[in-house]
This record gives C-alpha cells, structure tokens and sequence, in this order.
C-alpha cells in the first residue's frame, strides 16, 4: 500500500531519481547502491551458509571420509597405527558384490521398503481422512492414542512385539492355536518361531511393528493437508455428485500430492533403511538368513575384529541407493513446480 | 573381588593408597566394549577378564601387553593346566594367564530320569536319543533335549565326539574337514536330533540362552522350568536359571557322549583369563594385582562361585568335584577337552562374524542338501581361518 501510494504522490522535495521500473529512489552514491546489489545477490547464500556449514561439517565430511576409507584396508591395527593403511582399489567393493549374503540382505531391504511404503502411506491416510471427517473430540482422542504408538521408541516397541510373539507365553501364537484350522489357526501355531527362523514371519512382524508405528505420522500430515482444502471444493465435488473415491482422486488427491511426495520420499528412506526394529527381531545378529542391508553392514563393522573399510563401503552403496531416489524425487519436484 | 582387594593391600603394602576400580561390563558386551577402547583410546581397563577363544585375536589386533617374563617368574605357573597356558601364548609370548576354566556336558534332572525309567545315563549317540525320546514319552509336555544352531560350543563336542574335526592345521595352513565321514556323523545326527522332533522348532536361530544377544530364555529357561529334559551347557548356566526354577535339588550332569562310546566326547575348553591391557600405565601393580586374583585360593573361590574350574591341576583333581552330584559329570567332561581350532586368531571371525556353523545347522535343519551343505560350509571355514575371508 505504502509503495504505491508513494509512486502515486507528487516527487519529494530532494530531487530523487527514478528508477527503470518506475519507483522512487532517494539518491545514494553509485557505489552504494553497487554494494546493496551485490548484497542483494549474495544475501539469500549468506542465510543459507550456517546451515550449510553444518551439514558440510556433520554431513559431507564424514561420507567423504567414508568414502576415502572404503578404498583402504582399515581396521583396529590401522586405527593404533600398528600397520600401515594400504589402498586397496575396489577390493572392498568386489568382495561385497561377490558376497551372496549381500544379495539376500539387498533383496529383503527391498522386498520390506516395496511393501511396506504404500501400506504405511494407505493406512496413515485412511486415518487422516477419518480424522478430518470426525468430531473434534473423537478426533483428539484418535490422534492422541495414534501419537503415542509413534512417540514410542523403537527398542521398547521391538521388545514389546517380540514378547507379543514369544513361541512360549506370547499372546499370538497363544490365540492362533485357539483358532479353529479352518480360520488358519490350529495347534501347530503353538510355540511357533516368529523371529529367529526364516526372514518372511521375522519381517511380517517388523512390518506390522514399522506400520504400527509410522501411519500417524502420515496420519497427522494429511489432516493438516486437509485442513488447508477450502470446504468448498468438496461441496462442489458432493454438488456434481462425485462419490467421495472420485473427490479424494479428483479433488483431494491433486491438492495434498506435493505432500504426499514427501511422505513418500520420507517413508522410502525410512523404511529401506530399517535398522533397530529389524535387529531385535531377528536376534541381532544372530540369523544371517534374516539381514537386511543395515545389519549386514553393522556385522562387517563391529563384529570382532572389525573391518571399517568394508564397513564404509557398504554404507557408500546404501547412501548411493538412497541417493538416487532422492535424486528421482527433486526431479519430479522441480518438473512439476512443487515447493514441498 | 572385596575380599580380593584387601588381600592385595595386605600382601603389597605399598599400595596400601591404590584404589581398584572394578567394571562389570554384559559378557555380550565385552568384545564391542574393548574394540571401542582400542580405537577410541578412552575407557581401557589395566586389567580385563577376557574369553579364552578372544585372547589370540585381541592380542593380535595389539590389544593386550606381552607378560611373558612375568608369567615366566610365576610361582603358580607350574600348577596351571598346560594346554590353557599354551591358549595364551602366541608365537613363544604370552598374553594372558588362564583364571578360570569350563567345559559344557548335559544337564539332567534326575525325577523325570526315574518317570522314565532310564537307570544309568547314556554314553553313546543311540543312547542319547532313545533316552531323550523316553523322556517325552514319560513326562509329556516337555522337550526331549536342545540342538540350537547357534551354539558351536556345544555342536563341535559331537564332530569330535564322530572323532571328526572342524579343521586342521597342516603346515602352517588350515584345512577345513568338516566333509570328512566322521565329522559329517556328528553334524547329521545333531540336525537330526531337530528333525527327530527331540529339539524343538523353536530354537531354530537361537543360542542356548534364546534369541542370540538375550542373556537368558530359550533352552535354559525351559530346562530349569523342567521343560526340557536334557540341556547341553556348562555348570556356569545356574547363573541365568529364572528365579522360580524347579526341582533344583534333582539337578545332576553326565559328559556329552561320544559317537560309540565308552568315553566322553572331547569337550571344548572354554573359561577366561586376566590379561593387561597393552596401553595401561601400571603393569607392574597390574601383574601383582593378577597374581592375587589368580592365586589358587582366589581363583577357586571365585570359579565355584559361577560353576566353574580354576585353572590349577591340583585342584582338578582334588577330589572336591567328583563327589558332587551336579558338578561330577563335568568334571569328567573336563578330563577329555580340546581347544583348536577355535582359539585360532581368526576363529572369532569364522564364529561371530560369519557364523560359518550356526548358518549351516540352520540351513540343515530347514531341509537345505546335505553334502553340497557342508562342503561350502568346510570351504568358508578354511578360507577365513587362513584369510580371514569367507572366499
């Protein structure tokens, strides 16, 4: 308002310029309006530079020293100095690519992310969709008991469902054998091993553990999306007859879909690199048949006696991997316009 | 350890002012914890107790100090079992002194032995069986013994017990042999004793103290509930029993039997020793401080305290464990044990870090080949105890 109500008034009485674009301007000395140009220029990187100092600091350095690490020899010995840290090219890198252990522990990271990504991402916003339409109450209440299943750590959530599926008092494969068969239950659930014998009933329960935990979060990301919809916009929708899967696809969906790409980049990374859940369950380290990439790499790095240079490159190929779909995402980002 | 540290300042008076700082630190812990203190340099003890299969590999990682002219000059050193001090020495030095030792044999309980009516404990690979399938019949509800696949300590008992072996030394080389006829018997029939249904499904993936890392559960725990009819582990496993054990007093042990009997399978020799940390500044009140540790008084009172042997030949044979019901049984186990190779330097490896044997009973036991099984298993084995590498 100021400005142009300024433009619009007679010039002041000390003979300001005017600028190309039509607004007034007190005179300055050349060189200082050069020195706030720059300063314009240069302002926005000076904002950015402590953040980027820190992530230099705590972020770039270490990958590059992991990076460096990756190509030598380096373990305890080297760390005393009592022998010499040798390059050793690709050696690292070969040994794990010829690893089959490595494959099986890729194929579960994967297998685990496919499935539980959209699962979490389906489950969070049918919550979010059933809190936005109740009471404020119920919805208060809702939320909170959802908040405290994702403000719980992850240890005492891990122990807690390892217990929930102990083969000698847990309370599942207590209420499976009670099941009659035709339901899938039967005596033979009783005393049945969840955790330490194959990767599928390990997982399924890290699954149901990660779900469990994750979904309010997106739950609670998707009401605040929602809450930002102007009501009319469904009103329209509910006028023209649209069914509410039709509004959600039409109307919502378009609406909240730069937030539901970062829920989605969120939940890959998240969920591809699961490491605590996944470690308890299967009896840390315990079953080699039930590694994921995360606990692959913590075996080749803490294990006695430890071998930081195969460790470090192992964890350069899960942040390359990561990377990646990082790199997918800002793209589809930057193509369609988003800010999210 | 109190009793200890006033004996220490009595029999030392100049270190009448030196105060003793003891950490006791999860065993599952301990090789992370002084993996940290060798790269970090911080948190080191002086002194450690520490695993006697971890002692080759910390000494070669340059983890603790060379004592042989310590040990050299040691009252005690002529008392102690040699093939413990020989575990310590690594290429003519020695790193640590033995302070306790253990081997692991069966526990039974003698009331459901008599509801089954077995009289005398088995001594041979068929008796073993039949007894532990009397002892479902018998007593229903419980399970007839433990085969873990993660409890090497145990499994290696019945590969030498076939008189087979894991692996040789052969000019300086190591060969694996677990494809050899006998050590192939002994790993079949402990797979078998799972696929018989002696062993319970449950302890696919598991130690003898359940879910690898937990420190109780899973065998133990059933066997002292009186769940499972006979347990393989050492007299140490009292000290994680749950507290509501059952039928305590009917506790005995008899030595894991060997393939035809009469005599024992060979028992692995576990226990600990004391070792100096190579970067501790006190060595020399270190040393003093071990040799009243160690003593045969101390080390003794302290061994039977966890279930355990002190390190000295005249007390093995004293005649103080053989008359004990629950403690004679491993006594006879201790008389015939073996160590190699899981003391060579890079067994930790083999065991902790590849898991070589526990992946293999695993895949037996779900049904994977069984030669092609074994041979890869023998192949890994020698590569990383040669190389440290699987391939």
């Amino acid at each position: 308002m100021l400005g142009s109500q300024k433009r619009a008034g007679p010039p002041p009485a000390s003979s300001p310029t005017v600028t190309a674009n039509g607004q007034w301007r007190s005179p300055l000395p050349v060189r200082f309006l050069v020195g706030r140009k720059t300063r314009r220029l240069a302002a926005p990187y000076l904002l950015l530079l402590p953040s980027a100092a820190l992530l230099i600091l705590l972020l770039l350095w270490p990958t590059i020293q992991i990076g460096i690490y990756s190509f030598q020899n380096y373990g305890i010995p080297q760390v005393l100095g009592t022998m010499p840290t040798q390059w050793v090219g690709f050696a690292n890198y070969s040994q794990i690519f010829s690893d089959p252990e490595f494959w099986s522990s890729l194929k579960i990271s994967v297998v685990f992310a496919v499935i539980v990504v959209p699962l979490t991402l389906i489950v969070g916003t049918l919550v979010g969709l059933l809190l936005n339409a109740l009471g404020r109450r119920m919805a208060a209440f809702v939320s909170t008991t959802a908040l405290l299943a994702w403000a719980m750590p992850p240890v005492s959530a891990s122990v807690l469902f390892v217990w929930l599926f102990d083969p000698d008092g847990g309370v599942v494969d207590w209420t499976l054998a009670r099941i009659p068969s035709w339901l899938g239950g039967g005596a033979h659930w009783a005393g049945y091993n969840w955790t330490t014998s194959s990767a599928v009933p390990a997982y399924t329960i890290v699954l149901l553990l990660v779900v469990w935990q994750a979904f309010p979060f997106i739950a609670v990301s998707v009401l605040a999306g929602l809450k930002m919809i102007p009501s009319e916009l469904g009103e329209a929708a509910r006028v023209d007859g649209a069914s509410p899967w039709r509004s959600f696809w039409s109307v919502t969906f378009p609406i909240l879909k730069p937030i539901f790409m970062v829920l989605l980049l969120l939940s890959v990374i998240w969920d591809f690199g699961i490491f605590t859940q996944a470690y308890l369950v299967t009896g840390e380290l315990g079953n080699r048949n039930e590694y994921n990439l995360g606990i692959y790499a913590y075996d080749k790095a803490f294990t006695t006696p430890p071998s930081y240079g195969l460790a470090s490159a192992m964890a350069l190929i899960l942040t390359l991997v990561l990377l990646v779909i990082s790199i997918w995402y800002v793209r589809a980002n930057v193509k369609q316009g988003a800010t999210a | 350890m109190t009793g200890v540290e006033a004996q220490f300042k009595k029999d030392y008076p100049a270190y009448k002012n030196t105060k003793i700082n003891v950490v006791w630190v999860p065993w599952t812990n301990a090789t992370s914890d002084f993996n940290t203190a060798l790269t970090s340099g911080k948190n080191a003890p002086d002194i450690t107790e520490i695993g006697n299969t971890e002692t080759p590999t910390e000494a070669e990682l340059g983890g603790l100090a060379n004592i042989t002219s310590e040990v050299d000059g040691w009252t005690n050193k002529s008392d102690v079992v040699p093939g413990m001090l020989a575990n310590d020495t690594s290429g003519g030095d020695v790193y640590a002194v033995p302070w306790f030792g253990g081997v692991r044999g069966i526990w039974y309980n003698k009331s459901q032995f008599a509801k089954a009516g077995i009289t005398s404990t088995p001594t041979t690979w068929a008796e073993l069986t039949a007894d532990a399938k009397k002892l479902m019949q018998k007593n229903p509800g419980i399970y007839g013994i433990d085969a873990p696949t993660n409890d090497t300590d145990a499994l290696v008992s019945f590969i030498w017990g076939a008189g087979g072996q894991v692996a040789t030394q052969q000019n300086g080389k190591w060969v694996g042999d677990l494809t050899s006829a006998a050590s192939e018997a002994g790993i079949k029939y402990y797979v078998d004793l799972y696929k018989d249904g002696l062993s319970p499904a449950k302890y696919v993936g598991q130690t003898e103290l359940g879910n690898p890392g937990a420190t109780s559960g899973g065998p133990n725990e059933d066997f002292a509930l009186g769940k499972l009819g006979l347990y393989i582990d050492g007299p140490w496993a009292s000290a994680e029993f749950p507290a509501n054990a059952v039928d305590k007093s009917d506790w005995a042990s008899f030595p894991i039997p060997s393939e035809n009997g009469p005599n024992p399978a060979p028992a692995f020799a576990g226990g600990s020793d004391l070792a100096i940390w190579a970067t501790s500044k006190y060595k020399t009140a270190d040393w003093d401080l071990i040799q009243v540790m160690d003593s045969e008084s101390n080390s003794t009172t302290f061994a039977n305290l966890q279930g355990f042997f002190p390190p000295y030949t005249s007390k093995l044979t004293g005649g103080d464990y053989s008359s004990s019901q629950l403690m004679s049984g491993f006594a006879k186990a201790a008389t015939s044990t073996q160590i190699s190779p899981l003391n060579a330097k890079n067994w930790s490896i083999a065991d902790e870090t590849d898991e070589v044997l526990p992946t293999l009973i695993k895949s037996l036991d779900q049904g994977a080949n069984f030669a092609s099984s074994v041979a890869k298993a023998n192949t890994q084995i020698a590569n990383v105890l040669n190389t440290g590498q699987e391939s």
